[in-house]
């Protein structure tokens, strides 16, 4: 065994010879920053080795390093193994870092009707003349208390074990816990004495970035806490792409350890935060993407990312926790979402269900973006989904100065229109360091209203103005001075970047187009869109519909009902009337493949254009446009 | 009983003057106001409404042109003035489109050719002319604007505007009044977004001409086709956007395969069979000019559109 | 037009109850829709659903097949007046016309070269359809011998193009069973001809100067029992047909008047431009069209044109895939390797032309779509990279074994260069930096 000291920090770990360091710090807790799945490809794991011996191909990956940095140590986590006891330096960029996230679901009031109850019964011990076995007489009780009749509840056989000791240990003071199954009710506990009051249930977002619990009360109806970290899979790959060829490669075990390890965290911490006990956890509800549930369970999701897309299961599954390890009660019951398809899943379910899109008369438009998005339409009698890939440059990917919803981000922008100078906030208020999504789309559409790009995304290159300059390969536009930046270096939108950003919310919206087109109806019938995803939450309304990523129905009918995944979760666990009508939502849902939709690439380029090449479709946006050139003439 | 054609259109093609007659300010011996059509191609009932323009295309640089071309023709090749003069007087063309192939040498500089170029086919021919510019983005403006100038007045049509470049063409043609080709790859929504760019850089509606961009037949006509028809569908449905006349150059129909392979005893055949299968498809989608490179090609078309049209053709000699 | 899944799924029984083999009836109706499922599917439909389903999915033209065997077609059962709208389903017929005054040994060579003639595009094999043998002498036995000479060389579909009914059952009586097109009744010989086409069970065209003369004849011919019928309009211009056939492709699909429901048959040899009459013909709704024999350069170019316009235009734009050339490339250019989604091609293509660095584009078939979908999707493997490299035999043209790929395929390198046993080298996303890249990365 050899140890790692990781600097700055001075964690410590005991690794065997021959490890990976990306191993070692991953054990050591450390969230390294891996975005092809420690494959050697990304260069993003760099690390500096200050004492001790590694093996490490300087010559196959020194395309990663300046001759400085190697000369410093500098390796690549992924691909350098422990050959003795070793202190590494992790820059802070090597580390992923921490990000806003968005826990506040949709405030809705949520009648209270939870799946899981708890019945504290003091019971005659058994006499002669009464000689009823333990178990009719503890079920009688309960039935007496207000739980379920005694003939419909099941009681599994480890349960039924303990009965006889508890009973008598606790001097026949008792509290059951019961649970609504598929097909009836379950004891699945018996704790000595009153316990009626320890009875929490977990909502669970099994996002494929971020995590998010929401710890509840059962008894009282309350949350308690709320906690949320990173998807520990993120070491495996950055996009759920990645993480399955991880899976093909090395097995499914390690991804399905790490999500339980992930959601197991944030429980944890959920639960020291409550200050309560997490064997009091008796109902862990999940929602999360076909492939995460998959993941999660330990079924192979190898079949969905290929033609012909077919995940192994659809309907809501139930199962104790403990089979999967989830640090609660392991008699507790695990619920997870259903999915609509591979594409469509638990998550947008789950928005469907907190949005109430599939309740009502009226047609709602639901859109959740991040990496890939989500497009629901329809209302109470029909809907119709699809998916897609946005493109990452809405989450600041694939933009030279993108960047996610971090620290030092700009996430507001405005264009003076004389100067064409910037007005932008950051996140934090730090000193910029690039622009996240939100920020993206402010942009997009000061830029245009200023008239500095033309509807294609060019940019007009005659405006003498220093802000707007030809640099390496594009014309472009300079959003912050190098001496305002964090890294002293000018940060600039080019017009390359601007062309990917229009890709992205040209696929957005030809996905609404075309759902509105299988359902034969037009923007004016949309009485809401709904925006769902932690993206969504910080949008400028008006500019999305500038850009024309949304269709125009007017800015007082969007709402951003944020985390739609874990409002829904939440829902589903406090909820079991809501939660029963989760797989005929997943049943009434009709998938669209977009690729096979002859008029997708028709509808996709008639969106490349701001915001449209139909400018019917966008009467305000029009006008807003038509006196901004004015103003500007 | 009776039965009639009935769409129910709304649109219709807005009109484009190429070429000025000296009491229309320049030197023409003929101008043309195409477009105007409210149905679909040949199935105007008025007598008298007009056929497609049959364009030649000549350059001032014959090393850039196909030699099936170069060979029919013979050494006027080498003289733009003398080429487009044959264009009218033997060939029989509507009009004339000079390519400025000069321009695409490396390093090219000497704009003050342009103007003479220009000058040496306006004195050449009693036409309207097409100029296509250059190929070259760092001398975009300069060669439009010095084309612009040595053609003020004579209502010509200027190559190429594209989506990544129209402004520095639109400027000249602007400058000058002169109309514009625009052209985007075979896409009705690209289409409409060339014409709304530069409908908001200031070019009218009546100095805009459409170029879906041809693909010679069996390689990628089955889509232009379609784009063409899209298009004048659009326009007739009342988008003004769409509503211009449509130009048609299948430049690659002397290079595809079929052609370049084809026995040497036959090669002209199929070389103007596959310029006018082309052209009077295209024609029949919508495309109201219609340019070919193979002066054999230019009678052909002629008679067809002849067949086509009630009443008198328009243009020519024809 | 056709209805909406949404407009479908209305008139279902809306119950969910999976016995059409689709999870739920909104599922069912999108196939419906798409024309991937029939509505006899269905146990729960009432009588006035049936009949509106029904209506919007049988087809406004009739389906009509010429000849039998291997080189028989079908012509009609079509749905749009603009192909991208949906597309042209069944591509003219095109027939090549001999007289019977012909001598024999002509007539079989005509014969045989529409039986063996074929032209190779883009993985297809072209052809001409049929012969179509006139009644030119005006004698039955004549005709008869013309049509045996025809049926000895070949078993092609033929038309039978004479007005006497005499020379007809003559015809009939040789090749009557093999589903020849009978050209053509008019009211004069309606009856006769009616009787003929009903006994041998053949299709029938029949000939009118007017659109109503038209409706008038079908009408008859229906009631006299023959289905099978082809619109002959007679044209005398080619305005003439253009306005007609367009006017009865309106009607027809419109269902405004069903008695015009049939295909149009298109005699270019008649015209005075036979060549510009065979591309009206192909592009303006001609169904079978008789011509002349063909000069090889007008028979190219006829069969292409057809082969474009019954292409479908909704599909992705795809290249054929293959190795491309830019300039004169020698054994040591760069090979670039992308999809053959045709804007990626021609876009790639255009940048490298500019570059005035000779190179080879190996174009690889991901079935039309992009780079980034083609990877996303699958379709794009280090599998069909190394079956590419052995199938277009690019080992044979270059002396070195490095591939570039697009920047948004990098994901597959090194399972390229593991199968392959080339070299790879992620070239950049964007292609107008593909320039740079070679000048700096291929000088290397």
């Amino acid at each position: 065994m050899r140890t790692v000291t990781f600097l700055p920090s001075y964690r410590k770990i005991e690794v065997e010879t021959g490890s990976t360091i990306l191993d070692a710090a991953q054990r050591a807790g450390l969230n390294i920053n891996v975005v092809c799945g420690g494959q050697g490809k990304c260069g993003k794991c760099i690390v500096y080795v200050q004492s001790g011996k590694t093996s490490f191909d300087r010559q196959k990956y020194g395309r990663f390093f300046s001759q400085d940095e190697l000369a410093r140590g500098a390796c690549l986590a992924c691909e350098t193994t422990v050959e003795s006891d070793l202190q590494v330096q992790v820059p802070e960029s090597t580390l992923i870092q921490e990000q806003k996230i968005l826990i506040n679901g949709l405030e809705a009031t949520i009648d209270f009707h939870p799946s899981v109850r708890k019945y504290y019964v003091e019971l005659q011990p058994p006499t002669i003349s009464d000689p009823s076995p333990d178990l009719s007489r503890l079920l009688w009780g309960i039935q007496k208390n207000g739980g379920p009749a005694a003939e419909k509840m099941y009681v599994p056989l480890e349960v039924l074990r303990e009965i006889p000791a508890i009973l008598r240990h606790a001097e026949w003071k008792a509290t059951g816990t019961v649970a609504l199954v598929p097909g009836g009710y379950r004891l699945v506990d018996l704790q000595e004495n009153d316990t009626a009051k320890r009875l929490y249930g977990a909502a669970v977002d099994l996002g494929s970035t971020t995590i998010v619990v929401y710890l509840w009360d059962l008894g009282s109806g309350k949350v308690v806490s709320i906690a949320s970290n990173y998807n520990r899979q993120i070491s495996c790959g950055e996009d759920i792409l990645a993480r399955v060829n991880f899976a093909r490669k090395n097995g499914l075990s390690k991804l399905q350890a790490l999500a339980t390890e992930s959601i197991n965290a944030a429980i944890t911490t959920a639960s020291n935060t409550a200050g309560i006990d997490r064997e009091d956890i008796y109902e862990v509800v999940v929602a999360g993407n076909t492939v995460m549930t998959h993941m999660l369970l330990g079924i192979d999701p190898a079949y969905m990312i290929a033609e012909p897309y077919v995940p192994v299961v659809r309907r809501a599954l139930s199962v104790a926790t403990g089979r999967i390890g989830i640090a609660c009660n392991p008699n507790g019951g695990l619920f997870v979402f259903p999915a609509v398809s591979d594409f469509i899943g638990g998550d947008i379910i789950a928005d469907i269900l907190a949005c109430g899109m599939s309740e009502k008369e009226d047609i709602s438009l639901l859109i959740d973006i991040g990496t890939n998005f989500e497009v629901v339409l329809g209302n109470r009698e029909w809907m119709f989904s699809c998916a897609g890939a946005a493109g990452p440059a809405l989450e600041g990917g694939e933009v030279l100065f993108g960047m996610r919803a971090n620290p030092g981000a700009i996430e507001k922008i405005t264009i003076e229109p004389d100067t064409l100078n910037p007005v932008y906030t950051t996140i934090n208020s730090l000193k910029p360091r690039g622009i996240c999504g939100s920020g993206l789309i402010d942009l997009l559409a000061e830029l245009l209203c200023t008239c500095v790009i033309d509807r294609t995304g060019r940019i007009n290159t005659g405006i003498a103005n220093p802000r707007i300059r030809t640099g390496g390969h594009f014309p472009e536009y300079v959003i912050a001075w190098a001496a305002e930046t964090d890294m002293g270096k000018d940060i600039v939108i080019t017009e390359n970047d601007i062309k990917n950003l229009i890709m992205s919310k040209a696929s957005v919206h030809a996905a609404c187009l075309t759902l509105m087109k299988q359902a034969g109806i037009t923007r004016r019938e949309i009485t809401t869109i709904y925006f769902a995803g932690a993206f969504g939450n910080y949008i400028n309304k008006k500019n999305a519909t500038i850009i024309g990523l949304i269709p125009e129905i007017g800015v007082d009918k969007i709402i951003n009902i944020g985390n739609g995944a874990v409002t829904g979760a939440n829902i589903a666990l406090v909820n079991r009337r809501k939660r029963k009508t989760l797989d005929d939502i997943a049943c009434q849902v009709a998938y669209i493949e977009l690729n096979a939709e002859s008029s997708f690439m028709d509808e996709y380029t008639s969106s490349t254009f701001l915001p449209h090449t139909d400018l019917t479709l966008f009467p305000t946006v029009q006008k807003i446009l038509d006196s901004c050139r004015i103003a500007k003439e | 009983m009776g039965f009639d054609l009935n769409f129910g259109w709304s649109g219709s093609i807005a009109c484009v003057q190429l070429g000025a007659t000296k009491s229309e300010g320049g030197t023409r011996r003929i101008s043309y106001r195409i477009g105007g059509e409210k149905t679909l191609p040949f199935l105007e009932k008025i007598q008298g409404s007009s056929s497609p323009l049959i364009t030649l295309e000549i350059c001032d640089n014959p090393q850039y042109w196909s030699p099936i071309v170069t060979n029919y023709c013979g050494d006027m090749v080498h003289n733009s003035g003398e080429w487009a003069h044959a264009a009218e007087t033997v060939y029989g063309a509507d009009m004339v489109r000079l390519y400025l192939t000069s321009t695409r040498k490396r390093d090219f500089s000497d704009i003050a050719s342009v103007g003479t170029t220009i000058e040496t086919v306006l004195s050449g021919t009693g036409l309207p002319l097409i100029i296509e510019g250059s190929n070259e983005p760092k001398i975009d403006s300069e060669v439009f604007l010095k084309c612009g100038e040595a053609g003020q007045g004579e209502r010509m049509l200027l190559g190429t505007a594209e989506a990544g470049r129209y402004r520095s063409i639109a400027a000249a043609a602007m400058a000058y009044d002169h109309s514009v080709i625009a052209q985007s790859p075979i896409d009705v929504n690209l289409a409409k977004q060339l014409n709304i760019l530069l409908k908001e850089i200031g070019v009218s509606r009546d100095h805009i001409i459409i170029d879906p961009y041809t693909g010679s037949l069996g390689y990628g006509f089955e889509y232009s086709y379609s784009a063409m028809e899209r298009i004048r569908f659009s326009a007739l449905k009342g988008d003004a956007d769409l509503a211009m006349p449509i130009i048609c150059s299948a430049i690659d129909s002397l290079t595809v395969k079929e052609v370049r392979e084809s026995e040497p005893a036959i090669l002209d055949d199929i070389a103007v069979q596959w310029e006018f299968t082309t052209g009077l498809a295209a024609a029949i989608a919508g495309a109201e000019i219609i340019c070919v490179r193979h002066p054999r090609t230019i009678p052909l078309l002629r008679k067809a559109f002849g067949s086509l049209t009630p009443g008198k053709i328009a243009g020519g000699e024809g | 037009m056709a209805l909406k899944a949404l407009d479908i799924y209305k008139l279902l029984p809306r119950k969910n109850c999976k016995e059409c083999g689709d999870p739920t009836c909104l599922t069912f109706a999108m196939k419906l829709a798409g024309g991937k499922a029939d509505i006899s599917l269905c146990p729960y439909l009432d009588e006035e659903a049936k009949s509106v389903l029904g209506a919007t999915t049988r087809p406004p033209i009739r389906l009509v097949k010429l000849g039998i065997g291997e080189h028989s077609f079908a012509v009609g059962e079509e749905f749009v007046l603009y192909r991208h709208e949906k597309t042209f389903y069944h591509p003219p017929g095109i027939m090549f016309r001999v007289p019977d005054t012909m001598p024999p040994y002509e007539i079989s060579g005509v014969t045989a070269r529409v039986r063996d003639e074929f032209f190779t595009r883009v993985g297809a094999d072209l052809r001409f359809n049929g012969i179509a043998i006139e009644n030119a002498s005006g004698s039955a036995e004549i005709f008869a011998r013309a049509v045996g000479t025809v049926e000895k060389i070949a078993d092609l579909p033929l038309v039978l193009v004479t007005a006497d009914p005499a020379a007809l059952s003559a015809a009939l009586a040789l090749c009557g069973t093999y589903r020849p097109l009978i050209h053509a009744a008019t009211p004069e010989n309606r009856t006769e001809f009616c009787a003929l086409a009903k006994q041998h069970d053949c299709p029938l065209v029949v000939k009118g100067k007017t659109i109503d003369e038209l409706a008038q004849l079908t009408r008859d011919c229906t009631s006299d029992g023959v289905q099978d019928l082809i619109l002959d309009l007679f044209p005398a211009s080619l305005r003439d047909f253009m306005i007609r056939s367009t006017t009865i492709r309106q009607l027809a699909i419109t269902r405004a008047a069903p008695d015009l429901g049939y295909p149009v048959l298109l005699d270019a040899s008649l015209m005075e431009l036979p060549d510009a009459a065979i591309t009206l013909g192909i592009t303006k709704y001609a169904s079978v069209i008789i011509s002349a024999p063909l000069s090889p350069a007008s028979a190219k170019a006829a069969l292409t044109l057809r082969q474009n316009i019954y292409t479908d235009p909704q599909k992705p734009i795809q290249m054929n895939p293959g190795l491309y050339r830019i300039g004169n490339p020698g054994k040591d250019a760069p090979v670039l390797m992308t999809v053959n989604f045709s804007l990626t091609f021609f876009t790639l293509q255009g940048y490298l032309e500019s570059t005035r660095l000779p190179c080879f584009m190996l174009i690889v078939d991901t079935e039309g779509l992009s780079v980034l979908t083609a990877v996303a999707a699958g379709k794009l493997s280090e599998t069909l990279v190394n079956d590419s490299i052995k199938k277009f035999a690019l080992e044979d043209e270059v002396s070195h074994r490095i591939l570039i790929i697009p920047g948004y395929a990098s994901p597959l390198s090194g399972r390229i260069e593991d199968l392959t046993g080339w070299k790879v080298l992620v070239g950049p996303r964007d292609a107008a930096e593909i320039g740079e890249f070679l000048h700096e990365e291929w000088k290397k």
